[in-house]
């Protein structure tokens, strides 16, 4: 694999469209208080004007991620070519420092669903996506980070916790994780597990990049929904998994009720507060 | 690849695409949740659909756009990688779909939004130098083919959509239906290229039919063709000659094919 280009550190944000006036027209340099971006990937691959001037524009000021909805590296259909073909091309031109997906699967027979579905955690399963990340990691010429997703159903056969799957994953692929710690949170609430087991039982040493966002907890089950702040129990949960993990560059996602970058930068601003005090803790 | 992988995947996508419910047989408690999957997969097509068509969805109402969305996205579930290609197929759905054939404004409204998303963000070609034109040499001329750019589309329009489309996408409600053009015909649809914003214009009948001809790889004696049956013979080179240049003034031509080796300007 080759060297990263630039690596992350500190507190970033999803990059979304709203955000690219007072970005890059409302301020010259950075953004106090965002030390890099994150992007969807399939939001650039083979396109240009508008969007792409944003992103390059963007991309000169931040150091960057590239982040992957439709990789679907659990699916039973095989890996699309041409849409490694453009995440590659896209990751030469961007130079990010991580290049994550979910693991999940998103679509079979040719279909996408576009939605992150759950796979059964069985060691049929880890065969077939620990073969299939070596493969996409081959076709990218570098390691690939995955994260979990939040879940709402899980299955019969599972015959594997989530964390011990994504151990032997990232042991036997040799690939990275994105820790989404609001996701955890989730699929724990969902499905009645210890998240604090789960921080137990990953892999620290793998986790590149940390996800935060809001859901909905709708009274038996939460849905991740990206579209509030991040809820006093899930900063508990990060600041727990900053004490294990020692400082990794984190960000917050928001996909739909997206507020002014002031907001955004605020809550960050409290990732970081909590980070610093769990490193500190942690170091006492 | 496990048969079992397998099987579970063509069931839960099975359910999703609103089909059996065998899945919950193999789902723990039997998938209480399930429906978290099945309602945010309606919502986001809805939602992707919802903005990239402002104008259909405001020409037939709230109940018509979902029903329609609906009915489309059963006929044409995404096949693609990115969401933003869903609505890809969408105007010829409408076009042939009995609730809505019967009404051109609606179908024409479609392409017209179709044809605007994709100038918007096609991939980025550099426009060919007006100079480049100026360079070919005289005997080349007859069988110089064009490349054109890929965020350049045609719609043909009978109504007029624009001012309606503009209305719609600003969530301003849109106080009456577009009315029909003067002169229906073929509009351009393109992407400044220095501005990158999105620009059309209506074409003149023999211009559309030489931009069509090009794009199917038509050479320059093609295109004099077709102006042959507009203008008379002494105007027919200069009227192909200016559509040429009016189309690589605007961006829409990105490069030249056709030129034997043996006529390439010895400095290319």
């Amino acid at each position: 694999m080759t060297d990263m280009i630039e690596s992350l550190s500190g507190f970033g944000l999803g990059l979304r469209p709203p955000h690219f006036p007072a970005l890059l027209d409302g301020i010259e340099g950075q953004w106090p208080g965002i030390d890099w971006f994150e992007v969807i990937s399939e939001n650039y691959i083979d396109v240009g004007g508008m969007p792409m001037r944003n992103l390059m524009r963007v991309r000169e000021r931040y150091p960057m991620a590239m982040h992957g909805v439709s990789l679907s590296i659990g699916s039973t259909d095989p890996l699309d070519r041409d849409y490694l073909r453009g995440l590659k091309a896209l990751a030469d031109r961007l130079e990010p420092a991580v290049v994550s997906d979910h693991l999940c699967w998103t679509g079979a027979h040719g279909i996408n669903l576009h939605d992150l579905l759950p796979l059964p955690l069985t060691e049929e399963s880890l065969a077939h996506v620990a073969d299939r990340v070596g493969q996409v990691q081959d076709a990218l010429g570098r390691r690939i980070a995955l994260e979990n997703a939040s879940t709402y159903v899980t299955y019969d056969s599972d015959s594997l916790t989530e964390w011990d799957f994504l151990s032997a994953l990232t042991a036997r692929a040799d690939c990275d994780l994105l820790l989404d710690v609001n996701n955890i949170y989730v699929s724990a609430f969902n499905h009645g597990f210890d998240a604090q087991d789960y921080l137990a039982g990953i892999p620290g040493d793998r986790v590149r990049q940390i996800h935060l966002a809001g859901h909905e907890n709708n009274g038996d089950h939460i849905v991740d929904t990206h579209d509030a702040p991040v809820v006093d129990p899930v900063w508990d949960l990060y600041s727990d998994t900053i004490r294990r993990l020692g400082p990794v560059p984190t960000m917050i996602e928001r996909d739909a009720k997206i507020p002014p970058l002031e907001e955004l930068v605020a809550e960050l601003q409290r990732a970081r507060r909590l980070s610093d005090n769990a490193v500190r803790g942690a170091a006492a | 690849m496990t048969a079992e992988l397998a099987d579970l995947q063509s069931m839960m996508q099975d359910r999703l695409l609103g089909g059996s419910d065998a899945i919950a047989g193999h789902l723990a408690q039997g998938g209480p949740f399930l429906k978290v999957y099945g309602n945010g997969y309606g919502a986001r097509l809805h939602e992707v659909m919802a903005d990239v068509f402002p104008g259909v969805h405001a020409l037939i109402g709230d109940d018509g756009f979902a029903r329609a969305v609906q009915d489309y996205t059963e006929a044409h579930p995404s096949r693609f990688r990115s969401i933003r290609w869903l609505g890809r197929d969408f105007p010829a759905w409408l076009a042939d779909a009995p609730a809505w054939r019967g009404q051109p404004v609606v179908t024409e409204m479609a392409a017209y939004e179709w044809a605007l998303s994709l100038a918007f963000d096609a991939p980025d070609r550099d426009p060919l130098p007006i100079e480049a034109l100026a360079s070919v040499a005289p005997e080349a001329w007859p069988g110089l083919t064009f490349d054109l750019h890929p965020a350049l589309q045609a719609v043909r329009l009978s109504h007029d959509v624009a001012p309606f489309r503009r209305a719609a996408a600003e969530d301003q409600d849109p106080e009456a239906a577009p009315p029909k053009l003067e002169v229906p015909g073929v509009w351009a649809v393109w992407r400044d290229s220095e501005t990158l914003i999105v620009r059309y214009r209506p074409l003149a009948d023999d211009e559309a039919q030489g931009l069509e001809a090009v794009r199917g790889g038509g050479d320059f004696s093609a295109l004099c063709e077709i102006a042959a049956e507009t203008v008379p013979p002494e105007e027919v080179a200069a009227r192909a000659a200016g559509f040429l240049k009016d189309w690589v003034d605007a961006g829409w031509i990105t490069g030249l094919g056709g030129i034997p080796e043996a006529v390439l300007p010895s400095d290319r």
